[in-house]
Order: C-alpha cells, then sequence, then structure tokens
C-alpha cells in the first residue's frame, strides 16, 4: 500500500508504541467526534436518532462496503458494486410486481446481483482483464442496460399490494435489516480472518508474486471474490428497494466511492494495513456518524461533504504518516 | 520446436496485428458511421465532435500525465480521481468570479489558480505524506466537491463573458473555438511529455521508479509536478465546459468514470499499450465519433456507454492476449 519510493529517506527505527498508538488514530478520533457531537447536538445521542442512523444509513452502505472489502482484500477494486447493487433491486421489484411470491423475488434478485459478479469473475478469470478495467467495463454496460429497460432512467415502482415490509420487519425485537448486516459480516469476516480461502485471498492481495510461485490458483481465487462480493450487495439491493419500495435506476452508483473510502479507513486499523471486515464496519459507521452529527448541529449538506472530506484526509494523513515504507 | 534468436526478436505478424488493432477498430468504426450516415464525413460534423470532446479530452489528458507519473497499478500507481469535481470548482469559482464583476484578468487567473490549488493539494498528500494516490484522490474529491456545492448551493449559475462567448461561437479556420484548445492543449502536453526530458523523466519515474531514483531523478518532485498539471487540466476545462452550458454546470462528477475510461482506453493506442497524451487524444475522439455516428443514425444514446464499455473490455483483452505473462 506504501510507496517506498517516494520516500528516499532511510527507514526509521520501527518502534512498536508508536507505530500502534498511530494505528489508534481513527478509533481515537472517532470517539472524539462522538463526544463532541453528543456535547454540541441536542438529540444526537437519544435513541431515535441513532437508530435511525443505522437503519437507515448504516445498513446499506455497509453491506456494499463489505462486498468490496472482498475485492480490496484480493488486490483488486470493484467499480461495479453499484450494477450488482441495481439489478438486483430491479429483479426484486420486477418479479414482486409480476406477482411471484417473495421468496422466489428474493431468490432472483440475489441471482441478477450475483451474475453481475460472476460476469467480472469470466472477464478477470477468463480473459485475463484486470479488476478495476473489467469492473469499469460491466459498470458501463450495466449503465447502459438499465438505460434500455427503463426507459432512461424512470423508477419502476412496488405495486401497494406486492410491497413486503422486509426493512421494518422484527425478529426477537431486532430489525430484519441489521441482523441481515450481522450476519453478513459475520460470515464474510470469519470467512476473511480465519477461513482457508480468506487466507488465500490476503495472500493474493498482500503478495501477487508469492501467492503465484506457491501454487496458489489465483485466477480462481480472484473470481469466487467477485461473486461474493457482488452477492453482499445484491442484498444491499433488496434492502433498498424494500425500503423505497421501488427500483430507481442506476442509483448504487451513490455508494461506491463512500464503499472504497470506507474499506480503506478500515484498513488503517490493520496492522498490515490489510482490508478488513471489523475496519470497514468502523469506517461505514465514521462516515455515517460524521455526516449525521454535521446536520444536527447544523450545517448545511453542502458543508457536511466539505467537513467529510477533510475528515478522511486527516484520517489517512495520521494513519499513513507513521508507516514505514514497506509495510 | 524453440525459434531462432533472430525469429524470437522479430514480432510476429498476429502480435503486430494485434498491436496496430486499435487503429483498425477505429478506422472500422469510423467507415461504418460513414457508410450509414452520408454527413458523418463532412469537416462541419468532424469539427462539431472535436468540439464536442473537448471537456473529457482535456480532463483526461490530466488524468494520464498523472499515470504516466505514478505508473498504471490502478491502486498503488497514479491516479486522479479528483478531475471532474476540480472542473466542477473551478467553473463555480469562474461564474461566481464573473458575475461579482471581477475583471477578466483576475477572473481566469483565480480559476487556474483554483485548478492549481486543487493539484497542490492532491501532490501534498500523495508525496509528502505518501497516500496512496487512489485513496488520496478520493478524499479530495469530496472535499472539492463539497466546496463546489458550497459555492453553487446545487445550482447552476449562469455565465456569459467574452471569453466564453469566444469559446462557445468563435471559428477560425471553419474549426469552432472548443475544437482548437482541444488540440492545442494536446499539443502543448505531447511536446512536454513526449519531446522534453522532463517527459522522458516522468514516464521512468512512472514505469521503475526505482532505477528512477538509482539513475538521480527527484522522483518525488516529478509525481508532483504531475498533479499540478492535472490541476491545470481541470481548471482549463472548467472554461470549456463553462462556456458549452453557459455557466457552471452540476454534477460534474458523473464525469469521472467516462474520464477514467477514456485515459486507459488510451493506452491501446500505444505500441507498448503504456498511457500517452496522443493515446488519450484519440480515445476522446473514438468516444466522441461513437455519440455523433449513433446520434447521425438516430440510435438511442442509451447504447453508447455499453458499447464503450464493450470496447473497453474488448481491446483490454486482445491487447492481453499479445503481451506475455509478467
Amino acid at each position: 500500500m506504501s510507496d517506498s519510493y517516494l520516500d528516499p529517506r532511510p527507514a526509521r527505527l520501527s518502534w512498536p508504541s508508536r507505530r500502534a498508538a498511530l494505528r489508534l488514530a481513527l478509533p481515537a478520533l472517532f470517539v472524539a467526534i462522538l463526544a463532541f457531537f453528543a456535547l454540541a447536538a441536542p438529540g444526537f445521542l437519544s435513541l431515535g436518532n441513532l437508530s435511525s442512523l443505522l437503519l437507515n444509513n448504516f445498513v446499506l452502505l455497509a453491506m456494499v462496503a463489505i462486498g468490496m472489502t472482498c475485492a480490496i482484500a484480493a488486490g483488486g477494486i470493484d467499480l461495479s458494486v453499484g450494477t450488482a447493487l441495481d439489478f438486483s433491486a430491479l429483479a426484486f421489484v420486477a418479479l414482486l410486481n409480476a406477482g411471484s411470491g417473495l421468496p422466489l423475488a428474493l431468490g432472483g434478485a440475489l441471482l441478477a446481483g450475483t451474475l453481475v459478479g460472476a460476469g467480472n469473475a469470466g472477464l478477470i478469470a477468463g480473459l485475463r482483464i484486470s479488476p478495476f478495467l473489467a469492473s469499469l467495463g460491466s459498470l458501463f454496460i450495466g449503465t447502459s442496460a438499465q438505460q434500455l429497460l427503463s426507459d432512461g432512467g424512470q423508477p419502476n415502482y412496488l405495486a401497494p399490494e406486492a410491497r413486503p415490509d422486509l426493512a421494518g420487519a422484527r425478529f426477537f425485537g431486532v430489525p430484519l435489516p441489521l441482523l441481515a448486516v450481522a450476519a453478513l459480516a459475520a460470515v464474510y469476516g470469519l470467512a476473511l480472518a480465519r477461513g482457508r480461502f480468506g487466507r488465500q485471498v490476503l495472500a493474493l492481495g498482500n503478495q501477487p508474486l508469492v501467492a503465484r510461485y506457491s501454487g496458489l490458483a489465483e485466477r480462481r481465487i480472484a473470481a469466487w471474490v467477485f461473486v461474493a462480493g457482488a452477492f453482499a450487495c445484491a442484498l444491499a439491493g433488496i434492502l433498498l428497494a424494500a425500503t423505497v419500495n421501488a427500483y430507481v435506476p442506476m442509483s448504487g452508483n451513490a455508494f461506491l466511492m463512500n464503499a472504497i473510502g470506507a474499506v480503506f479507513i478500515g484498513a488503517t486499523l490493520n496492522r498490515h494495513g490489510r482490508a478488513n471486515i471489523p475496519g470497514t464496519l468502523l469506517g461505514v459507521l465514521f462516515l455515517n456518524v460524521t455526516a449525521n452529527g454535521l446536520l444536527l448541529i447544523g450545517w448545511s449538506f453542502y458543508w457536511q461533504q466539505v467537513a467529510t472530506g477533510a475528515l478522511i484526509l486527516l484520517v489517512l494523513v495520521f494513519s499513513f504518516v507513521g508507516r514505514r515504507p514497506g509495510d | 520446436m524453440n525459434p531462432s534468436p533472430v525469429e524470437a526478436a522479430r514480432p510476429r505478424l498476429g502480435t503486430l496485428l494485434l498491436r496496430r488493432g486499435a487503429l483498425l477498430a477505429f478506422a472500422a468504426i469510423l467507415l461504418v458511421f460513414a457508410l450509414g450516415a452520408p454527413n458523418f464525413l463532412a469537416p462541419g460534423n468532424l469539427a462539431n465532435v472535436l468540439a464536442q470532446s473537448a471537456i473529457l479530452g482535456i480532463l483526461a489528458f490530466g488524468l494520464t500525465t498523472v499515470i504516466v507519473g505514478g505508473g498504471s497499478n490502478v491502486l498503488s500507481g497514479g491516479l486522479d480521481l479528483s478531475v471532474a469535481a476540480n472542473l466542477g470548482l473551478s467553473a463555480a469559482v469562474y461564474a461566481t468570479l464573473d458575475n461579482a464583476g471581477y475583471g477578466a484578468f483576475a477572473g481566469i487567473g483565480l480559476t487556474l489558480a483554483t485548478g492549481l490549488a486543487v493539484g497542490l493539494l492532491n501532490g501534498l498528500v500523495v508525496v509528502g505524506f505518501r497516500l496512496p494516490p487512489l485513496l488520496a484522490t478520493l478524499a479530495s474529491m469530496n472535499l472539492v466537491a463539497g466546496l463546489e456545492l458550497v459555492l453553487t448551493e446545487n445550482t447552476v449559475l449562469p455565465s456569459a463573458s467574452p471569453l466564453l462567448e469566444w469559446l462557445a461561437f468563435g471559428v477560425w479556420l471553419g474549426v469552432p473555438a472548443l475544437a482548437w484548445v482541444l488540440l492545442g492543449v494536446a499539443a502543448l502536453l505531447i511536446l512536454l511529455i513526449d519531446c522534453t526530458p522532463f517527459g522522458l523523466r516522468l514516464y521512468a519515474v512512472g514505469e521503475y521508479p526505482e532505477a528512477a531514483h538509482a539513475a538521480g531523478i527527484a522522483v518525488r518532485r516529478h509525481v508532483f509536478a504531475s498533479y499540478l498539471i492535472s490541476g491545470l487540466c481541470g481548471s482549463l476545462a472548467a472554461f470549456c465546459s463553462a462556456a458549452w452550458f453557459s455557466g457552471s454546470t452540476t454534477g460534474s462528477g458523473e464525469m469521472l468514470l467516462s474520464v477514467v475510461a477514456i485515459a486507459f482506453l488510451g493506452t491501446i493506442f500505444s505500441r507498448r499499450l503504456r498511457p500517452s497524451i496522443g493515446g488519450t487524444l484519440l480515445a476522446t475522439l473514438l468516444v466522441g465519433f461513437m455519440i455523433n455516428g449513433f446520434q447521425l443514425l438516430n440510435i438511442s444514446s442509451f447504447w453508447v456507454n455499453g458499447l464503450q464499455g464493450v470496447l473497453i473490455l474488448l481491446v483490454v483483452a486482445l491487447s492481453g492476449l499479445s503481451r506475455k505473462e509478467p
């Protein structure tokens, strides 16, 4: 992740304590921001605000960012997360409106979203196109397909009688979307941190040459990573469609840049700067809390974006400036 | 059977075809449009396409310069995601200054300074703080887009200065002013990057940073310069955009992915698949001709994005075949 050639100075002595302190820059800043908003913004800590923050803002971005974490952990990037989300939402709404039951609509939506990932996987593994360009191509093709299907971007609304109450459903008092994110994060997080496949993914992301010479099936790994990532985005698509009761074409792209930002913010938490699921979730929360808090203390939407950009930059500068080249 | 050394050194016909394939594909697309739409090759139409391509093209030149200096690895190499947002902010600054009654020179100067400042910020965080460019410019993109929103409050700021009038409606030798701007900027950058020692060193820094460092090239200074050039391109494109739309526009960030696609598409026009200003110019024109040809043939513009995507994948896959495994 770091560019050693940009630093001609000899590497400084490694100070474990100092580096650990720098790794804590993000959590410390996060706590500081929480404390600031708790004091400055009345109602920030209220149950209503916190639950709306989790349910309306956190859940969707978290799902997309979990999908993005897979691709970035394997050393790639997935620019078509929004396309997978959109296709899933489109299939979900179309199937429900056509009178299929909820199970079929869920299955169809997951399939449609995951197909985008399978397409990427075919391009990456079959044609040896780099993930960045492969998913860029998918994004453009997906945009065209959606424009053609929706007459240039007209939303497709769910018929009132077909609306499933997924977003408001609760299991044992816990909202369903939150449960879905928790399950997704647990499965992906465990697979990435503990599983054999996760170790192969991280090996590919960190040391592609070593992975190649140790005989890892790198293209097969990369292919599965993109399928898994698209599956997470497909879940987000279902949830988005069920929340707004419509399919709005090309709405998934709004998540792209924030998802990338959250993954990289989360990577600063890791000792080796690797993408990881817990870090990603904290990154998403960091972005959500900042936007929410600034809104509550009365900043306009426009200044929120400036402040968010500046804060991300600050976190990144803090976490990278103390890192030795080669880490 | 092992080929003799001489044979091995000579590129085979297939490889040559693949290398030249991009140009052949370009020619084939032009031919299809020319046969299908009689007006396509009319000088007026060609000049029009050049003018329409100016905004995307100049932004893509900036991105190309950064990729030349940083290497084409997307995650760790050179990348400037803030170019499109920079255009938005610069155009908003120009429109605001113009409406506030500042003189032509103050307006132009401060707009260029805005673009340079964005480049300065990117250079500072990438070179000074060693952030990965993807990440650094992602953050600065948000910051810059936010500043644009603060300035415009998400509305269009109309503006009509003599400069914009000239850019929008000026014609010289039958060619619109915007087309001259595109070609002029391209010529300047080709001179700078392909014909000067600075450009040669920039390529060295991008492709072999360690070797460049060992050879005594100031690596960091060159990378920094590439971000300054990109920032300047952002504000130059802002003038074109302000002329085209008679003021600042909202949603300039949507141009970002097209610009990235064009810059990477441009690499297929070079023999060794490296980024170059000339290749980026050709890729810009290819996309411009496609949009224009579709309009003339009355094909829905919804197909343009998809075809652009297929084209990227096709040429990258084909060019990948001609490249050996590393």
